[in-house]
């Protein structure tokens, strides 16, 4: 009886030792490291490299289509714990996004919040269109929200993202500041080699399906004579393919390109038909795979444009 | 409680913050043509137009959204125009918990926290519509909370009016209250899913005093057989409970493509009001495959044990009824914004009358802003 009640007070003891040793840990504990939310897998890369600290979360990845996610709960639970959210923002997360921030009620990243960072609203657009309140057409307004495929845009908002994480956690100011000197100056030394390989690109024809393309395209000077799509976010469709044929005869392409997400049936069938390459193309980064950041990313792109011309 | 939480809200609407998101309005149209009337119709024989929607959003700030939607519907008996939301909800409480005040769809079961137009059906699960007349929105309060866990684990509770639950006025300042939690998560980079427990305490015909019941018994001798679209919940207790599991697959979560999605939803009322017996129950299973990026079908089966009062040699008896539904259909998405749907329905009935089957044909076609779905 005495054993088990000495033995229960050591227990106690014990207990009470290790909460005390959890507390000071608590106290004690450097600054918590940043949690960035990303929409898009471009982004949670470019975080990476921008906070090297940072545990980043990408809600989509290159296999997606970024239009069309589900609110699902692991994605509710992730926005949850974020302290900064990146989204690119011009609508393209409309379908799903609102609904994660609101069963998330995670007041960091409300819209209007210093971490809620739409990068559309820091980068001028192309491709605005004027929609109007009857138009059953799936268009941005804003514009298109693929700039991440323009290596100039990419430079501009790296500083935007920068400097939103130092406002967000200025106790890490310096590193992040560094961090971004770090990446610029990698980023230039790339840029230089890229502007070389689209000299060889410049007003060459391409046939794109959706806009996915179309910032990297203009950037490089290519010329697109075509679209599979009949309508933005509407599949090709046979009769869209056939004057399709028509103009690419006239006019022949050096490659028909769609992205990994896309259902490609349209651009084999336009290939087999007129002898024009297929290239499928990562739309973004293969957080996974080998081309994982933007980098990479780039190169990948204008070799593989390079290779078919 | 009904006018006070209104004017709150619009009050609350009518606050000059900062917007930082200028007001969305979205129209949503519902029209089309059912063959037949069905038992427990959620819409009437012959042309119409079903919950056709008109919703404006804003964010006051960064504090709160509010929401308000219209819902309107014509049909050859005639037309009725509903406000069905207008809430404003809190986006700035600490520990993820979110406050919502005004008319809101209570967050109960599955389907009764999403908007009708989002479904995969034409008409919601026999469930649904005895239970919570197809849905169940009112004027109150509610609370939810994320929990801090990895993974996602949310709970609610709210209270109502209740007048907006039966035909009736609710004769309790707080007719209903309700407490739901729901957990949910990934499996692998294909599927996911979310379960959910929810609890509605109906306190709406509830006085406190028991001659009353007798009163009521006799008040509902009218039969809604001729009636053939009702709002209200026709089969009621004090107690509603309701589980829920949900699971979608798609390849490489890729849903533009394909994808798979299995509900099921079973619920149990206790504690009735009027019907001598012990409870009813009702479950409906549901699978909708999208097979191409336009194109999807789907099969429901679902089922409600209810219990119907006659009248047997002069003597008022009730006894246990029966209605079992399965529909089939095949849905068309030309565009981002518009739905062709073709639905058969078929029904089998046990002591209870107006089953039927029926076709139904349903276009829907969306302009403006259109609200993000939930899971």
């Amino acid at each position: 009886m005495l054993l088990t009640a000495s033995k229960c007070s050591t227990a106690k003891e014990r207990v009470s030792k290790y909460l005390l040793a959890a507390l000071l840990l608590i106290v004690a504990l450097p600054a918590q490291a940043l949690t960035v939310f990303t929409c898009e897998p471009e982004w949670a890369a470019l975080s990476r490299q921008l906070a090297p600290e940072a545990k980043v979360y990408s809600a989509t990845h290159v296999y997606q289509d970024p239009h069309y996610i589900e609110a699902r709960p692991s994605l509710i639970a992730k926005l949850a714990k974020a302290d900064l959210a990146i989204c690119s923002g011009a609508s393209l997360e409309a379908g799903w996004l609102p609904a994660l921030q609101k069963r998330a009620s995670n007041r960091k990243v409300a819209n209007g919040s210093i971490g809620m960072l739409y990068l559309s609203e820091h980068v001028n657009t192309i491709e605005k269109h004027e929609k109007g309140f009857f138009s059953t057409e799936h268009v941005h307004p804003e514009g298109n929200p693929h700039f991440h495929l323009d290596p100039e845009r990419v430079a501009q908002l790296a500083i935007v993202i920068s400097k939103r994480m130092q406002q967000i956690d200025p106790e890490q100011k310096n590193q992040y500041a560094e961090s971004l000197q770090r990446w610029q100056s990698e980023w230039q030394r790339s840029l230089n080699g890229w502007k070389v390989a689209a000299e060889q690109l410049r007003s060459k024809p391409i046939v794109v399906q959706h806009s996915s393309f179309s910032y990297l395209l203009s950037w490089a000077g290519m010329k697109v004579v075509a679209d599979l799509e009949p309508n933005p976010g509407v599949p090709p469709t046979m009769t869209h393919l056939q004057g399709v044929v028509a103009t690419v005869k006239q006019q022949p392409p050096v490659a028909v390109v769609t992205n990994w997400y896309q259902n490609d049936k349209g651009a084999r069938w336009l290939s087999e038909e007129t002898n024009i390459k297929h290239l499928s193309l990562p739309a973004t980064v293969d957080l996974e795979g080998d081309i994982n950041d933007l980098t990479k990313l780039f190169d990948h792109l204008l070799a593989q444009l390079q290779g078919s011309n | 409680m009904k006018k006070k939480a209104l004017a709150f809200a619009v009050a609350a609407l009518s606050v000059q913050a900062p917007l930082s998101h200028a007001l969305e309005v979205g129209v949503l149209l519902d029209v089309y043509h059912k063959s037949d009337e069905t038992a427990l119709n959620g819409r009437t024989e012959g042309f119409g137009s079903s919950h056709s929607e008109l919703s404006l959003s804003q964010d006051l700030g960064d504090v709160a959204t509010a929401q308000m939607t219209w819902v309107g519907e014509w049909n050859e008996e005639g037309s009725d125009l509903e406000l069905e939301e207008l809430y404003i909800q809190s986006t700035s409480l600490p520990g993820n918990i979110s406050l919502t005040a005004g008319r809101f769809l209570a967050d109960i079961g599955y389907l009764n926290g999403t908007h009708s137009h989002a479904d995969s059906f034409s008409e919601r699960p026999l469930m649904y519509k005895a239970f919570l007349g197809g849905h169940y929105y009112d004027d109150g309060v509610s609370a939810s909370m994320i929990l801090p866990t990895d993974r996602y684990w949310r709970v609610s509770a709210g209270a109502f009016g209740g007048d907006e639950l039966g035909e009736e006025h609710s004769v309790n300042t707080v007719g209903t209250w309700t407490l739901s939690t729901e957990f949910g998560d990934d499996f692998g980079n294909n599927s996911s899913w979310q379960a959910g427990v929810s609890y509605l305490r109906n306190r709406t015909q509830e006085s406190g005093h028991h001659e009353d019941e007798h009163e009521e018994e006799h008040e509902d001798e009218h039969d809604h057989e001729g009636h053939s679209h009702s709002h209200g919940a026709e089969y009621q207790g004090e107690s509603l409970y309701l589980a829920d599991i949900v699971w979608k697959w798609a390849p490489q979560g890729n849903n533009r493509k394909q994808q798979v999605k299995i509900a099921a939803e079973y619920a149990y009322v206790d504690d009735l009001y009027e019907a001598e017996v012990d409870h009813y129950t009702g479950w409906y299973l549901s699978g909708v495959y999208q097979f191409a990026e336009e194109w999807s079908a789907g099969i429901r089966h679902g089922q409600v044990e209810l219990a119907h009062e006659h009248e047997h040699e002069g003597e008022h008896e009730w006894e246990d009824s029966e209605l079992n539904e399965t529909s089939v259909m095949l849905s068309w998405q030309p565009t981002h914004t518009q739905r062709l749907r073709l639905e058969y329905r078929h029904q089998d009935a046990k002591n209870m009358e107006g089953e039927d089957n029926a076709i139904t044909l349903q276009y829907q076609i969306g302009f403006g802003a259109h609200a993000a779905h939930s899971f």
